[in-house]
């Protein structure tokens, strides 16, 4: 009997730790967190002007995949970013420029010319490379000791960063229903505040996949 | 204007014999891309963007086969292969443990460069519909492409360097408006060797 009740107990801290996900951060019980946790909330993202090459593994609805090269350039402290996409031979796909005015798209090839999805892709970019715009509305750790930073945006979203002990991030977005509708892992080694491996599992509108390979970083 | 006319004269005889001598080369080196049955070689590219401080560094392998097979392989850092075969061109990229057939982007522009790359390799630069070309004597000798309309958009210009052996591309540079420029080398360069079919039927 008590054998039994230990298994139960145990799976179900197991389903709490699959689902936590799931659960919106207002429902997740936080200890409140110290101004240092604060100043941590923003410093995962790159701080100061930086390149990086990525090697992205897409997967799209009916499971199209494609292999692409994925420059970017950032300036957090004028949250600029300038994004390419590359073929393998180096021919360059899509070209956008994310600024305090706006998207800009350069240069675009079909299928990356369609506004829909030009406007996707720098929404990605942007919430893997840059902190939501102010301050978090929320940021504590949780019973285990993993830091959570929460931003709330003004059309009801919410992005959720989370930090586990060791070290592996996570972003969340949630819609207004707080629903999760972006999950980002981020794996270390961290260079620059970049990670080394992103994976980007979207599930609304449209399903999708990303995987991100770090391949180069400067300065 | 007798001196004028004593001085231009050696001038004159001696640029029309560079131009008969240029053009003689030229001939050669496409009568010498002429004996080449097949090729296989490795190349480095580098690809140069303005807002990359570090130039983009590719590696890869390329088979050729006469009259019209090509294998242009990338083997880091993204594994991906173009293959010719008559007509036929077929993309695939590596990913998940396995190869894939490559659906989307700009498939059409890249069977147009594989369908260069194999007149380079056979040295029929005068058979492009896109490109005009340019025998530069140099040093160093070249082979100057500039596109026709359209496809000035894209490309500037492309810059083919023949090696010392007859046949053999050494490199190509490729510039791009804006500012981007490739450069492929080329290194290991075999003339002529036996090439299974399947090298281009299969990724």
């Amino acid at each position: 009997m008590i054998r039994r009740k230990i298994l139960f107990i145990g799976l179900l801290g197991s389903l709490f730790q699959i689902f936590l996900g799931c659960v919106p951060l207002t429902k997740t019980i936080l200890s409140p967190g110290s101004p240092e946790d604060l100043t941590t909330c923003t410093n995962v993202f790159p701080v100061g002007p930086w390149e990086s090459v990525h090697k992205i593994e897409a997967v799209i609805t009916g499971g199209v995949s494609f292999s692409l090269l994925g420059v970017t350039r950032g300036d957090p402290n004028k949250r600029r970013l300038h994004s390419f996409l590359l073929t393998p031979e180096g021919f360059i796909l899509f070209e956008g420029l994310l600024g305090e005015d706006g998207m800009t798209i350069q240069k675009a090839v079909s299928p990356f010319d369609s506004p829909a999805f030009a406007g996707g892709l720098m929404e990605d970019v942007k919430g893997l490379f840059l902190p939501p715009p102010g301050k978090p509305a929320r940021w504590g750790r949780t019973a285990d000791g993993t830091r959570v930073c929460l931003w709330e945006g003004p059309d009801g979203f919410e992005t959720e960063f989370w930090e586990a002990k060791d070290q592996d991030r996570q972003i969340l977005l949630r819609d207004d229903l707080g629903e999760v509708i972006k999950e980002v892992s981020l794996k270390g080694p961290f260079v620059n505040g970049l990670a080394s491996y992103i994976e980007l599992r979207a599930s609304k509108p449209l399903p999708y996949k990303l995987k991100m390979t770090l391949l180069q970083i400067s300065p | 204007m007798k001196r004028f006319l004593f001085f231009s004269i050696p001038i004159i005889i001696s640029l029309l014999s560079a131009e008969a001598g240029s053009d003689q080369e030229w001939a050669s080196l496409k009568e010498a891309a002429k004996n080449i049955r097949s090729v296989k070689s490795e190349f480095l590219q580098k690809r140069i963007l303005p807002i990359l401080t570090k130039p983009l560094r590719s590696e890869g392998r390329v088979f050729f086969q006469t009259p019209g097979s090509l294998r242009w392989e990338y083997l880091n850092p993204l594994r991906s292969v173009m293959l010719q075969k008559g007509d036929t061109i077929r993309l695939y990229h590596f990913s998940e443990g396995e190869w894939k057939p490559e659906m989307t982007q700009a498939v059409e522009v890249r069977r147009m460069v594989i369908a260069e790359i194999s007149r380079w390799f056979q040295g029929r630069f005068d058979e492009s519909k896109i490109f005009k070309n340019l025998y530069v004597p140099g040093p160093p000798v070249r082979i100057l492409l500039t596109p026709k309309e359209g496809v000035d958009k894209f490309i500037r210009r492309i810059e083919i360097f023949p090696g010392t052996r007859p046949g053999v591309i050494e490199r190509v540079e490729i510039e791009e408006p804006g500012g981007s420029r490739t450069s492929i080398e080329f290194r290991k360069t075999e003339i002529n060797p036996n090439l299974p079919s399947e090298i281009f039927e299969k990724p």
